[in-house]
């Protein structure tokens, strides 16, 4: 059997309409989801969020050098500087994690959270930063 | 006397005294995908190992010693176990989505669309090969070429008809390779010049959180959709999540190379073999090729009509030559969908938007299998 009594007779002319409408539907359905994933996740963030507190910007050296950072966090600054320079100017602290570690500077989790903690780096939010002015 | 009926004995053995034209003409196109691996480098890690199986399944050889692939306890045969039962693809996707990143389709999600219209060439193939009078079975083992997919369509014709493997595979794996000679002239005649110097706007940073999510949210809408995918897209979505986690690296880093590298190693090499003259050229063979090309062509086309229909409802306009990206040659059609937008604007770059329908186009093809297989469960 051929022609178009062969695509009837397998019920083919269905078939074709509703394998399209499912693939089609199915990854439609897909996109919306994701298209809302982060505005789900960046609420869920927002619940998480413990409320801020504002800290003078002078005891923000003080109190990160007070938790095992270095005296001087310039030290720290100029070291990660030229491996700041090498990422673009927005950045995942993950990468400048792996740069430290690549480099091999001692301490990098401790020496990039003084950073952060001294106001050194900005965070954009989504776990983006990028060196403070 | 002895001597010579001896002699004569391994003389009728030999390769040489049991070839026929079918066998010369089957080594002919080994040499071919030999020499386009290595000469003209298209696409060498499929074409290598499936021409050089061809070579080896078409040496003549004495039936019944257990030596070719089709032949019960023969070491082909075990290897070839990987194909017919569907564990090389799926192994395959594992390390493939060990190695996507769903960053750019996360980032414009619209994308997803172009992946699920070029899976139209597919169901146009069904169509066209029940006409031809192949059963449905066997029709829609053919339909799944317009997928673009190699893995997918040995899967799905290992389930459905495993008698047709070695002419789908082949023909799926020579129109990927053939991406650079079909796609270009059907993205050219159905676009114009304004429309494939549309820009694409800048792609928004990801978080670590959605792209986590996303393997986990798709396996199970994809799996809850089309459970006769689990298989492929199962293990898709779980390399994926390795990858993402980065808790599991050296696990990811496996799937993407010695795992993924290992399967395509057999595979290819087994599905080449299973060409053997005498069971591969037959009428039946030309036809898939021909249905084959229907396919890939109607995929592309699809895809790129679909992106001009989208553009008549958006306000930010898509450039229509990534609906030929929408299938699931990965990365060979997003390469050029890029290409194509270069030569018309050398300052476009549409490589990451066309991967993001690229990685789309994966899951579609995966989906349409699912959906094919369940259509023939009676």
């Amino acid at each position: 059997m051929t022609g178009l009594e062969a695509i009837t007779h397998h019920n083919g002319w269905a078939m074709a309409v509703v394998g399209a409408s499912i693939v089609i539907s199915g990854l439609a359905i897909l996109a919306f989801i994701i298209s809302q994933l982060h505005k789900v996740i960046g609420l869920l963030e927002k619940k998480k969020e413990p409320p801020v507190v504002e800290i003078p910007e002078e005891n923000l050296k003080e109190s990160a050098s007070a938790e095992n950072c270095p005296a001087n966090i310039d030290v720290t600054l100029e070291l990660y500087r030229p491996l700041i320079e090498e990422l673009d100017e927005q950045f995942q602290l993950a990468d400048l994690y792996a740069l430290a570690k690549k480099y091999h500077l001692p301490h990098p989790h401790l020496s990039i959270r003084c950073l952060r903690d001294a106001g050194i780096l900005n965070s954009l939010g989504d776990g983006v930063f990028r060196l403070a002015a | 006397m002895e001597l010579l009926d001896l002699f004569l004995q391994f003389v009728t053995n030999t390769g040489f005294y049991l070839a026929d034209y079918r066998n010369i003409i089957m080594l002919v196109i080994g040499i071919l995908f030999v020499y386009l691996a290595i000469g003209k480098e298209y696409e060498p890690l499929l074409l290598l190992p499936i021409g050089f199986g061809v070579i080896v399944g078409n040496i003549p050889f004495f039936k019944g010693f257990g030596i070719g692939i089709y032949e019960a306890n023969s070491v082909l045969h075990y290897l070839y176990f990987g194909v017919t039962s569907g564990v090389y693809p799926s192994i395959v996707f594992l390390g493939l989505g060990a190695m996507t990143d769903f960053s750019f389709l996360l980032s414009n999600p619209k994308l997803m669309l172009l992946g699920a219209a070029a899976q139209m060439g597919i169901f146009f193939t069904l169509l066209s090969a029940l006409a031809l009078g192949f059963p449905l079975n066997e029709a829609s083992s053919i339909a799944i070429i317009g997928g673009a997919d190699g893995p997918t369509s040995i899967f799905l014709t290992a389930k459905l008809a495993p008698q047709l493997i070695g002419p789908i595979a082949i023909a799926a794996y020579s129109y990927m390779a053939l991406i650079p000679i079909i796609q270009p002239p059907i993205m050219k005649l159905l676009t114009t010049q304004k429309e494939r110097v549309i820009r694409m706007p800048d792609l928004r940073e990801v978080s670590k959180k959605e792209r986590l999510v996303f393997p986990v949210v798709g396996t199970i809408l994809c799996c809850f959709l089309a459970p006769a995918s689990i298989p492929l897209l199962g293990p898709f979505f779980f390399g994926n999540l390795m990858k993402e986690s980065g808790v599991v690296e050296r696990l990811a880093q496996t799937a993407r190379t010695a795992v993924i590298d290992t399967a395509t190693i057999f595979l290819g090499f087994t599905v080449g073999a299973s060409t053997q003259g005498d069971v591969f050229l037959n009428p039946k063979s030309i036809g898939i090729f021909i249905l084959g090309a229907v396919a890939f062509s109607i995929a592309t086309a699809s895809g790129v009509i679909f992106a001009k229909i989208m553009n008549l409802f958006l306000k930010h306009k898509i450039n229509p030559l990534l609906g030929a990206s929408g299938v699931s040659a990965v990365p060979g059609s997003a390469r050029e969908v890029h290409m194509m937008g270069l030569r018309s604007d050398p300052t476009n770059y549409l490589l990451m938007h066309a991967m993001a329908c690229n990685s789309s186009g994966v899951i579609g093809s995966a989906i349409c299998a699912g959906i094919l297989w369940s259509f023939n469960m009676k």
